[in-house]
């Protein structure tokens, strides 16, 4: 099989043999109550729910008619509690609805809905009420990646699994234990986006999971499905980061470039993580919205790395230490994977829809050091895997040229880190990309209000 | 909560990785590259290059530090690159330097061309060859003695006039390798271009052992210290432009200091481009003035100026950025609104 790959790009150790091999656990918060975030991924939600209703595990809590947005769903049975804010990954107090367990075990999921059968309209409708978001991280609303603007063409579905981030191993346990949910997952958004070809990507340290992907295929093959939904491969790329970018991988699977500023369905891709894509399964086939989410914890300063799954809610420190023990010296708690996750003050913060994973990292795993003056070594050039020029843009920002920064790329970067991970004097640079673009889109908002202000008058 | 509360967390911005590789370690390898060409120089030319190489790099060392301390800034000295800069400027004088003057620019290098630029990373020229050309502009004489090395032909008395003078076409007269071999005495091509290439000649301290800087790119490259692209510009266009003008490209390589200024000193990170592109045409100007102050400038050698100039266009150099990833071309409008 041929390994596909891009340019650029670094090899952060993997540190991925602490989990690889331990099956995915069900774990419950040890206080049996989950704080879940009332947004999780597009437009700001409302609550729809009262303090001292009762909720059934699936039931709808808060939803907003944005179409970019996704609804949010009670993860467990029981009362609500309260509703107020609290700590949210990315360090903010965000508003969440708390909800004490009563161990009934009530649900109350969606009808079971044939994705085939139905119409792609209702197929989207049923994403949407799912409440489904990217998995991988970004939390982007999943019926909006699935409805492309009309004229443009999907031809490529790929399910992304090719989990580059170092540490985390929760795709690649989901594909072994779950391959035939996501293969179905895949062939319903084939069918929803009209993709006639479905791939499965994977890095090559996975390359074991092949069969077992080739296997679920060819168990697609025998159900009737949409038109084209057969079509699904495997394709192995080189282990490399951040080959799981979305934007590498479609450059690496089939030779295409995003265009600058635009999403992947306008060079015909639609990109979806494998646990999106199982989650989209059981949003039709059980009718369950997205209430669980597995995630591997991990890090040097974990005794007990695992993969587990847990309701949406959950706080990472009410599983310590039943489900998680930790060895002394934590440095960092991480929320995500360590080139691009979000270090947290306390691990008192709750998994999200798009939380892959939680690392407790010691010092000497993690980097520390104080940012020092740019050398110019150009270094962040030779590793960009966007080909940008991330010290020229940084230097264009710190003399407040924001047309020079994003001339060398600043508006292009997808803030993976990599050059920031080479740097010899630690500059942040992601940091400086993230000001950048905020000072960008200050500017923008600023020209369209005296636009407004023009034409008023 | 949890245990890990009852820690110091730290709270820092992705990624939470990173190399081993910090700016210290980097200008380490380089003092590691540079040491054995250090050390061959002190083999070749005896005691006083010795006392050149401690003198400039205490200098460099002392005067940064001094100049940040007296402007109330962080003392730098750990990061090692002064030390970089001190052992650079050894590299390129004369073994026969006063130590006077080997301080004296050592005070140029690191206080007017660093510092007054504003430190590591935000200089415009190269502080040794800055260094260097201060010295030179202002004490021609000594600048200029070279002493014969102990390797080879110790009879020979390459004591004042560098092989260089040879070389270049004097009064239209153009000699061919075997011509030069013979009044350098050496009994043929063959044993010049080895003589050269192992260091057996009159020259600064580090310029001389071709091989010893051969062995440091390939070096430097493999560990991604320094990128290939300027050094072999540099080379390729000096010696392709001395061949055309008439000039043995073998020679043009192992004589005077080119080998040496491509590998060292054209791939100085703050001075230099930092994009692919214009690392390359960095490189070709640099060759390109070289050959023509070899060929037809006053002065024999034209490395240090070459470098020195082509500094000066960094700026511009750094704005030829690569093809981003999903460029498109701008819109027409775009281009009429500028």
């Amino acid at each position: 099989m041929k390994i596909r790959t891009f340019k650029g790009g670094v090899h952060p150790p993997e540190r991925k043999e602490g989990s690889r091999a331990l099956p995915i656990e069900s774990a419950f918060p040890s206080t049996k109550t989950v704080w879940i975030p009332i947004t999780q991924g597009g437009a700001p939600n409302k609550p729809i729910v009262q303090v001292g209703d009762s909720v059934a595990r699936g039931q709808k809590i808060a939803e907003t008619d944005a179409f970019m947005s996704a609804p949010v769903h009670a993860s467990i049975a029981g009362t609500v509690k309260k509703i107020e804010t609290h700590l949210v990954v990315g360090n903010v107090d965000a508003p969440c609805i708390v909800i004490e367990g009563d161990d009934s075990g009530r649900t109350d999921f969606m009808p079971v809905l044939d994705p085939f059968t139905c119409t792609r309209e209702a197929a989207l409708a049923r994403v949407r009420t799912a409440g489904i978001v990217g998995m991988g991280g970004a939390s982007f609303p999943a019926h909006v990646k699935l409805s492309p603007p009309k004229g443009t063409k999907i031809d490529y579905l790929i399910a992304n699994g090719a989990e580059c981030e170092p540490y985390l191993t929760i795709d690649a346990r989901t594909i072994e234990e779950h391959a035939a949910s996501i293969v179905d997952g895949i062939a319903i958004a084939m069918y929803i986006t009209g993709a006639a070809e479905g791939i499965i990507a994977l890095e090559d340290n996975k390359a074991n999971l092949v069969p077992v992907l080739e296997k679920a295929i060819s168990g697609q093959k025998c159900v009737p499905v949409g038109p084209g939904a057969c079509n699904i491969s495997v394709s192995v790329c080189k282990t490399k980061y951040p080959q799981g970018g979305e934007k590498m991988l479609i450059k690496a699977l089939v030779g295409r470039e995003v265009p600058s500023g635009g999403l992947p369905a306008a060079c015909g891709c639609v990109v979806q993580n494998v646990g999106t894509l199982k989650a989209i399964s059981e949003a039709f086939r059980q009718g369950k919205p997205l209430i669980d989410r597995a995630l591997t914890v991990s890090g040097g300063a974990c005794k007990t790395p695992k993969n587990i799954e847990v309701p949406v809610g959950t706080l990472v420190g009410d599983l310590i230490p039943q489900t998680v023990e930790l060895n002394p010296g934590v440095a960092k708690i991480v929320s995500g994977g360590p080139m691009m996750g979000l270090a947290m003050k306390s691990a008192s913060f709750p998994v999200q829809k798009n939380t892959s994973g939680v690392l407790f990292l010691t010092a000497g795993e993690t980097c520390t050091d104080e940012e020092s003056p740019c050398i110019g070594c150009g270094r962040c050039i030779t590793v960009c895997s966007c080909r940008l020029a991330p010290v020229l843009v940084v230097r264009a920002l710190k003399g407040d040229d924001l047309e020079e920064a994003k001339r060398c790329g600043l508006m292009d970067c997808v803030e993976c880190g990599t050059c920031a991970y080479v740097c010899p004097a630690r500059v942040k640079l992601v940091q400086h990309f993230k000001i950048g673009k905020q000072l960008v889109r200050a500017e923008m908002a600023k020209a369209a209000a005296r636009a407004a202000a023009k034409g008023a008058k | 909560m949890g245990e890990s509360d009852k820690n110091e967390i730290y709270i820092s911005p992705a990624p939470h990785f990173a190399v081993p590789m910090t700016t210290r370690q980097t200008m380490f390898v380089v003092i590691a590259a540079l040491l054995p060409i250090a050390a061959y120089g002190v083999w070749l030319f005896g005691f006083p290059a010795l006392v050149t190489i401690v003198a400039a790099v205490a200098s460099t060392v002392v005067f940064e530090s001094l100049f940040r301390l007296v402007t109330r800034q962080d003392v730098r000295a750990g990061d090692l690159s002064a030390a970089v800069s001190g052992l650079l400027l050894a590299m390129v004088l004369p073994p026969t330097t006063p130590v006077w003057m080997t301080i004296l620019g050592g005070l140029f290098a690191m206080v007017v061309a660093k510092e007054f630029f504003g430190g590591l990373g935000a200089n415009v020229f190269n502080p040794a060859l800055s260094g260097r050309a201060f010295l030179l502009v202002s004490f021609a004489t000594p600048m200029t003695t070279w002493i014969a090395p102990s390797l080879g032909k110790a009879a020979d008395a390459v004591t004042s006039a560098t092989p260089l003078a040879y070389i270049k076409p004097a009064e239209g007269a153009i000699s061919t390798a075997a011509q030069i071999a013979e009044k350098l005495g050496y009994s043929s091509a063959g044993d010049l271009y080895l003589s050269y290439f192992m260091g057996a000649r009159g020259g600064c301290i580090g310029e001389s052992a071709i091989f010893l800087i051969a062995f440091a790119f390939v070096a430097l490259v493999a560990t991604r210290i320094i990128d290939w692209r300027a050094p072999v510009a540099m080379i390729v266009t000096a010696c392709a432009v001395t061949w055309i003008a008439g000039i043995n490209p073998l020679l043009t390589l192992l004589s005077g200091g080119l080998a040496f200024g491509a590998v060292f000193m054209a791939t100085d990170y703050a001075t230099s481009p930092v994009t692919p592109i214009g690392r390359l045409i960095f490189g070709a100007g640099c060759g390109l003035i070289t050959a023509l102050v070899r060929v037809f400038g006053g002065y024999p050698e034209g490395v240090m100026f070459s470098i020195l100039i082509m500094n000066s266009l960094v700026p511009f150099l750094n704005k030829i950025i690569p093809r981003k990833y999903g460029w498109v071309r701008p819109a027409k409008k775009e281009g009429v609104a500028k």
